[in-house]
């Protein structure tokens, strides 16, 4: 019996010798083409590096006053090569390179204008608001150096809080608290340009009446919005006629919100715990409520799982960069991120939330603290030792291996 | 100022893709000192995953080859044995004990489910096809003599010699007189019933290429690996695979620098010299292992007045294959309670491989869908009461040349729309109320990560005289034109695909030592 069972016949006509000569086939197909260099760059890569550059030049052309806040205006510096800033999707942030006198760091800021303003090639521009408050070491440094002239060097446009038709509802209620209406601001003003397409209900928590940034502007975008934006205020420290007053509540959101509407939520990290209580009373499916990321972990003391021994130590921390090392302190109540900064390495980071996974750095040897409530990681990440430095806090001496762009 | 490196490496690997890995772990594996050196911040290329809340996505892993065991009959395959014995990768792999579903709603259509084991296989195919059982038996005869062939010849490392040639004219002349024949004219002189032989080829799309050309021997040895070894991936997704490696090569002394974006390989009299940074930084060295595609090293990497005249006329010769595009989404309830059922579901409206292809190549006219759902591999992937499901398709040509950045987000949408309408049409399944989580990548996104061409996956689409065959007996001697410069990865001898990249990382590996032995 053959070993393979078929049907020889089946083969009949076919020889060995167009396989044998394979390799002089290819050559002859070779050989007959011409030699010019054929171009590698197509449409699909051109949009792609206009969209997703790496690093953005800068520059300010404009500021605005908002008494406790400022508007930047920041045009390409073309100076610098950057010859317009990328389009975006309404919602997305940019991250700030910022050098505070040897202390780096990159602090992302969520875009406030309309991607209107950065479509196309010429006099492309992004806004971006900046409230003063507790301890944003960025945002004050910002707020006192900035102006008009100051170059400034950003990531490309960043993040994953837009609307997406596919998975929201038609109707958005926005829960935005101070400098968290900056994302909203910008999905008004894309609604009220016609780039997309839904429906907004902001219910925006300020202090008080004089204390509501952008009012002004947020006014006059819902105005022209064709009834499709909607801002209602709530004030926590005043009571104002045709204003809601108090917190935003289950029953506040229950008022504006259906019961198959997405809730969007931007905002301080206090705002956020309190939120999450008030949402979970209204019974939404979890895919249709989204937070905005949240930030800086800060102190790990605050997570229960936070071994209380190591509070108030020191470490040391040895960086290795492209065979390179370096050796900086950091204190366990410091993101290993920020020991870096503060010794003015300057580290890839851009949501600062554990989440975006641009900081993704080899841990060598030593014992760290991740919260898990901001842990990002991949499976692998944490089977093969891979760490996020800005929501990573060193428990022993530690050695890390880190990769600036270049 | 430039800085020069002190250190002094045996070979740079530029990217590190699949093919990129393979090769630099192979090298490692051998003692030689290698620098891996990849632009973006993770290792990988294609193989990665992302995540979004509670899920972590697969990027791209849909399933590889060749990984069989060695367990409950499954034979232990050429790859498993790279990666497990020889590269000693510490991954956990997961086997998918079904083969692929196929639907085709136009007339003359169909909706398969077809199981592993080469028996099972043809039984379904019968009750699908009545009257196929024999030429599909022929079939899987063939293919099983070309397995026994292909085995033998990567014992031979692809070069028989001058009397293991004679060996191989006794034993292997029909291996011989079947691999130039494309899979649809073999099929036919078998005389496989018309609607058995499209869904027999319904894996067309991950081939990279139309079942006209496609080559017969190697579909039918994918085909019939797959039924006898399984389908397999890795549990933790390709992430896995990829830190596996990186902890690997570094364990064998390698180095790997990530976000360190190589600009140009010095390429002077016909050899390499090292490369350049993009920050200036020069790495002088005189082997290269280009993980990037020609087209890219030889356009934006290398001096032009360097390029031979052979790979001038290669690129022109050869045509680029097919750009991806995908949708990502997480779902709120379980696979059983949505209703997905298989693993890849090729979901197409011809019934008709070949009309498939010629519709790939608008935006306005390609509208089949693959559909992959991990938790039929993985069922607690996404964790309990969620589930994935992801839709792919691979475009011809200058699909989103005309593509504007206004217009560029709500084709992205409306695209994935028409991905989750269509399944949700054809499968019956409520969709759209679970999506959680929703990642779309075009051939944009693709571009923007690999850096490819149009965002090509596939690097070059296997012509009948460019198909795996053909290259991987000119991958030795007559591609290697510049000393110190071999190309590995999707776009390389041992064309796309995981298994395929690391089978062709480690073969150019192993050239490049015979290189450093015989001076060349």
């Amino acid at each position: 019996m053959a070993k393979y069972n078929y049907d020889k016949s089946k083969l009949k006509g076919l020889t060995p010798f167009p396989f044998l000569g394979e390799v002089k086939t290819r050559t002859k197909h070779i050989e007959a083409a011409d030699t010019t260099l054929p171009k590698s760059v197509y449409n699909p890569n051109i949009l792609a590096a206009k969209l997703h550059p790496h690093v953005q030049f800068t520059k300010i052309a404009k500021v605005i006053d908002h008494g406790d806040a400022k508007s930047f205006v920041f045009v390409p510096d073309e100076s610098k090569g950057t010859k317009s800033l990328a389009y975006f999707r309404a919602g997305q942030y940019v991250s700030l390179a910022l050098d505070m006198d040897g202390v780096t760091a990159n602090k992302p800021y969520s875009l406030c204008s309309s991607p209107k303003d950065a479509l196309g090639d010429e006099n492309t521009s992004y806004t971006l608001t900046v409230k003063h408050g507790k301890g944003a070491q960025g945002g004050e440094y910002i707020l006192s150096h900035f102006e008009v002239g100051t170059e400034v060097l950003m990531s490309g446009p960043l993040g994953n809080f837009y609307y997406q038709d596919l998975r929201d509802a038609g109707h958005v209620v926005a829960l935005a608290g101070g400098s968290g209406i900056t994302p909203f601001f910008s999905m008004a003003g894309a609604i009220a340009d016609g780039i997309e397409d839904f429906d907004l209900t902001i219910l925006y928590g300020s202090r008080t009446h004089d204390s509501i940034l952008l009012k002004d502007e947020l006014d006059a975008v819902a105005a022209r919005s064709n009834g499709r934006v909607k801002v209602v205020h709530v004030l926590s420290d005043e009571a104002v006629e045709g204003y809601e007053h108090g917190f935003i509540t289950a029953d506040i959101i229950r008022k504006y919100a259906g019961s198959d509407d997405s809730v969007f939520v931007c905002g301080p990290k206090a705002m956020y715990d309190f939120l999450r209580g008030e949402i979970a009373k209204l019974g939404l499916p979890e895919r249709r409520v989204r937070f905005e990321l949240s930030g800086e972990f800060g102190d790990p003391a605050q997570d229960e799982r936070y071994p209380a021994e190591a509070c108030g130590k020191e470490f040391t921390v040895t960086v290795w960069i492209r065979g390179e090392k370096t050796t900086v302190p950091c204190r366990a109540d410091q993101s290993l991120l920020r020991a870096m900064e503060s010794a003015g390495i300057r580290v890839p980071s851009d949501c600062r939330s554990g989440e975006c996974g641009w900081c993704h750095s080899r841990l060598i040897a030593g014992r760290v603290f991740v919260p898990e409530s901001a842990d990002g990681r991949r499976m692998a990440d944490k089977k093969f030792g891979w760490i996020h430095p800005c929501n990573t806090y060193a428990l022993s001496d530690v050695e890390l291996e880190v990769f600036p762009l270049i | 100022m430039p800085m020069q490196t002190n250190k002094r490496y045996d070979v740079v690997v530029v990217g590190a893709g699949n093919g990129g890995l393979s090769a630099a772990c192979y090298l490692a594996t051998e003692g030689m000192k290698v620098l891996v050196l990849e632009k973006h911040n993770l290792p990988g290329g294609c193989a990665t995953s992302f995540r979004r809340g509670k899920y972590e996505f697969e990027a791209t892993l849909h399933e590889m080859c060749q990984m069989g065991d060695g367990k409950e009959g499954r034979p232990k395959g050429a790859v498993r044995t790279l990666l497990e014995d020889r590269y000693k990768l510490d991954v956990e792999w997961v086997p998918i004990h079904e083969s692929f579903a196929s639907v085709a709603t136009n007339e003359g259509g169909f909706n398969v489910s077809m199981p592993v084991g080469v028996q099972a296989f043809i039984d379904e195919m019968e009750k699908a096809v009545p009257g196929s059982r024999e030429s599909m038996t022929t079939v899987m005869e063939l293919a099983r003599m070309l397995v026994d062939g292909v085995d033998w010849l990567a014992k031979h490392n692809n070069e028989p010699s001058p009397p293991a040639k004679v060996e191989m004219l006794l034993k292997y002349y029909d291996l011989m007189r079947v691999v130039p024949v494309p899979c649809d004219e073999m099929l036919d002189r078998i005389g496989v019933p018309e609607k058995a032989k499209h869904i027999f080829e319904s894996y067309w799309t991950f081939i990279a290429s139309d079942s006209t050309e496609m080559s017969f021997a190697v579909y039918a040895f994918m085909t019939y690996v797959y039924l006898t070894q399984h389908p397999w991936i890795a549990k933790q997704r390709s992430h896995e695979i990829t830190l596996a490696f990186d902890a690997r090569i570094r364990q064998l002394g390698g180095d790997i620098w990530y976000n360190t974006e190589v600009k140009k390989i010095d390429v002077r009299g016909g050899a390499v010299h090292g490369v350049v940074l993009a920050d200036g930084t020069y790495i002088a060295c005189d082997r290269v292992i280009s993980n990037l595609m020609p087209h890219v090293v030889f356009d934006r990497m290398v001096d032009h007045s360097e390029i031979p005249e052979r790979d001038l006329k290669a690129m022109n010769a050869r045509k680029m294959a097919q750009a991806a595009f995908t949708v990502y989404l997480g779902l709120d309830a379980s696979a059983e309670e949505i209703g997905l059922k298989n693993y890849d579901t090729f979901m197409r409206y011809s019934p008709n491989n070949h009309e498939q292809w010629l519709s790939s190549g608008s935006i306005d006219t390609h509208k089949d869908i693959t559909v992959t759902c991990l938790n039929a591999a993985i069922p607690d992937a996404a964790g309990e009461g969620r589930a994935f499901l992801q839709f792919s398709k691979f475009y011809d040509g200058d699909a989103f040349e005309d593509v504007t950045e206004e217009a560029y987000f709500k084709i992205k949408d409306r695209i994935a729309r028409e991905c989750v309408e269509r399944y949700e049409e054809v499968t019956g399944c409520n969709i759209q109320s679970h999506i959680q989580e929703i990642v779309v990548a075009s051939p944009m996104t693709w571009a923007r990560y690999l850096g490819t061409p149009r965002g090509n996956v596939y690097g070059y689409y296997p012509r009948t005289w460019d198909g795996m065959f053909p290259r991987v007996q000119s991958g030795h001697h007559e591609d290697y034109t510049i000393k110190g410069l071999r190309f590995v990865g999707g776009h390389g001898t041992q064309m796309d695909g995981y298994s395929q990249a690391y089978l062709s990382g480690s073969e150019q590996a192993r050239y490049m030592l015979l290189d450093m032995k015989e001076g060349k």
